[in-house]
């Protein structure tokens, strides 16, 4: 097992997974050019948890998007590994923040629908699913449908999904937002165990600082409405963070102080 | 259901029949318009079971049932086979809505029963004309659904769909269709229910057999007693096609069994 600790330190040298450079976005409402992005230049490291926050309508959930390719960017480069992004796939696994389940299949096999058509075996296909139905914590709901399925326990559904076809990168779009405090912990806890487990790659968008100095090794702020980059902070606590201690404290206050100039 | 709620649902037609029985015992209503109940019955019974010397009627409805059941299903299958696909291109495609939705539009403004004349013209006496008549007036509702439900599919679906690596086409069978299917089982239904009202006019013309026939032939010889029965029998088995017409869908369909 990789140890619990690992933050900056440890990324710093991986390659560059998402190499973002001059992106711009702007939307065409009622004839007029409403710019989200500005020339905004981030780049992700294999292994990194790296969080958006920014106000509501700073175009973090547009970057996200146009990431995992739902959307053409106006100008400026994005690439994984190298390649231009151009259409979604499943290298880039996205949980979306609303329930995106399909209603008419049980969670084994929406977690099995990545799977539809890449031909295999029946069999070894069911044990890929058991194994991630364990990874999320489901393994006795396999059979529900999503109707039944509590928000939190939608979300880890969600999370099975996109995992199920080892995404080189998991795109989240404040995935907990809707979620009572208590089941927003339990997933923020799943998903730093997953973090450790599979060393998987995330770019995370919250509007939560809280669940950003948590969950994140570096945390992006975004301009409240120039579309940039505001500043960035590494989050160098070692895991698990105790929301009570004094520089994680700090953390928080930086950030809030960015978000509110 | 629970008992109560059987009794609640069987209560309005209990009290029909108690009417009608109390209209022939008192003589309110002749025989001639409305014949009692236990006329009814043994005419009824007569048509069904009968053999063929017991009068003009007797023992042919099975005959009249799989000619009627034929059209109507010929005419539903055609409605389907076209309206299903045609409603799903019209409500994802903008191009395919704007070349379609005005000329269905207009066909559908005309009422059904203006077509009579003209599918005699071109078709005669006979099944076509039937078919023709049930297709047409089952492909609107059919078409309207399975449009409206391709149009309501949140594009996050889509979304999903992409980012696990569906392709559009395989997306269209994987997500579309079982996301619309409680709208196409809506569609398919009042379809099926409208598919059996124009069956009795296309039945109207002068076809020889069928349960719309019964009842015309019946008219002319004044036997007010095989039109009810005629006119009970169609409601049962347009029922009976309704919950088949369910059930099997169900059986095929995940999408069909699980929503709603």
């Amino acid at each position: 097992m990789i140890p619990a600790t690992h933050g900056e330190l440890e990324t710093a040298g991986r390659p560059v997974i998402l190499e973002i450079t001059g992106l711009s976005h702007h939307f065409v409402h009622d004839g007029a050019v409403v710019p989200v992005l500005r020339e905004l230049t981030l780049t992700v490291r294999e292994g990194e948890l790296v969080c958006l926050i920014g106000r509501s309508g700073c175009g973090k959930s547009t970057l996200l998007k146009i990431v995992a390719g739902f959307l053409a960017p106006t100008a400026g480069r994005c690439r994984l590994d190298g390649r231009p992004i151009q259409r979604p796939g499943p290298d880039r696994g996205v949980v979306f923040q609303e329930d995106a389940l399909f209603p008419w299949l049980t969670v084994r096999e929406n977690i099995g629908f990545g799977l539809t058509g890449q031909h295999w075996p029946r069999q070894q296909r069911q044990r890929e699913v058991d194994r991630i139905l364990d990874l999320v914590g489901l393994q006795d709901c396999g059979d529900y449908l999503p109707q039944a399925l509590s928000g939190g326990m939608k979300q880890r559904v969600a999370l099975a999904r996109v995992l199920i076809r080892f995404p080189r990168l998991l795109l989240m779009d404040e995935p907990f937002g809707a979620l009572d405090a208590q089941a927003r912990e339990e997933m923020q806890e799943l998903l730093l165990d997953l973090v450790r487990r599979r060393r998987q790659t995330i770019l995370f968008v919250t509007h939560d600082v809280q669940e950003a100095v948590v969950i994140a090794d570096r945390v992006v702020v975004l301009e409240r409405n120039g579309g940039r980059i505001r500043e960035e902070l590494t989050i160098d606590l070692a895991r698990p963070r105790d929301r009570g201690d004094g520089r994680f404290q700090a953390c928080c206050s930086r950030l809030r102080q960015w978000l509110r100039t | 259901m629970a008992g109560k709620e059987v009794l609640q649902s069987l209560l309005l037609p209990l009290a029909a029949l108690s009417l009608w029985f109390g209209l022939s015992a008192s003589g309110l209503a002749p025989g001639y318009l409305l014949p009692s109940p236990a006329t009814v019955f043994d005419s009824g019974l007569n048509y069904i079971f009968g053999s063929p010397g017991d009068g003009p009627y007797a023992g042919r409805f099975a005959g009249d049932l799989a000619a009627s059941l034929v059209r109507v299903l010929l005419g539903f299958a055609i409605a389907a086979g076209l309206g299903i696909p045609l409603g799903i291109c019209s409500g994802r495609l903008a191009l395919v809505n704007r070349l379609v939705a005005s000329s269905v539009a207009g066909l559908r403004a005309v009422p059904g029963i203006c077509w009579l004349p003209l599918a005699l013209i071109w078709f005669g006496i006979g099944i076509k004309t039937t078919v023709f008549l049930v297709a047409l007036a089952a492909f609107f509702p059919i078409y309207q659904n399975a449009l409206t439900g391709a149009r309501l599919v949140a594009p996050i679906y889509y979304q999903a769909g992409a980012m696990l690596g569906v392709s559009r086409l395989r997306g269209v069978f994987a997500i579309l269709l079982p996301m619309a299917m409680p709208n196409i089982i809506t569609g398919l239904r009042l379809g099926m229910g409208i598919a059996w009202a124009y069956l009795v006019l296309g039945e109207l013309t002068g076809v020889p057999d069928g349960l719309g026939a019964v009842i015309i032939d019946a008219r002319m010889l004044g036997q007010t007693d095989i039109i009810l029965v005629g006119i009970i029998l169609i409601a049962v088995i347009g029922r009976v096609c309704d919950r088949l017409l369910v059930a099997g869908l169900r059986l095929l369909f995940k999408s069909a069994r699980r929503q709603r």
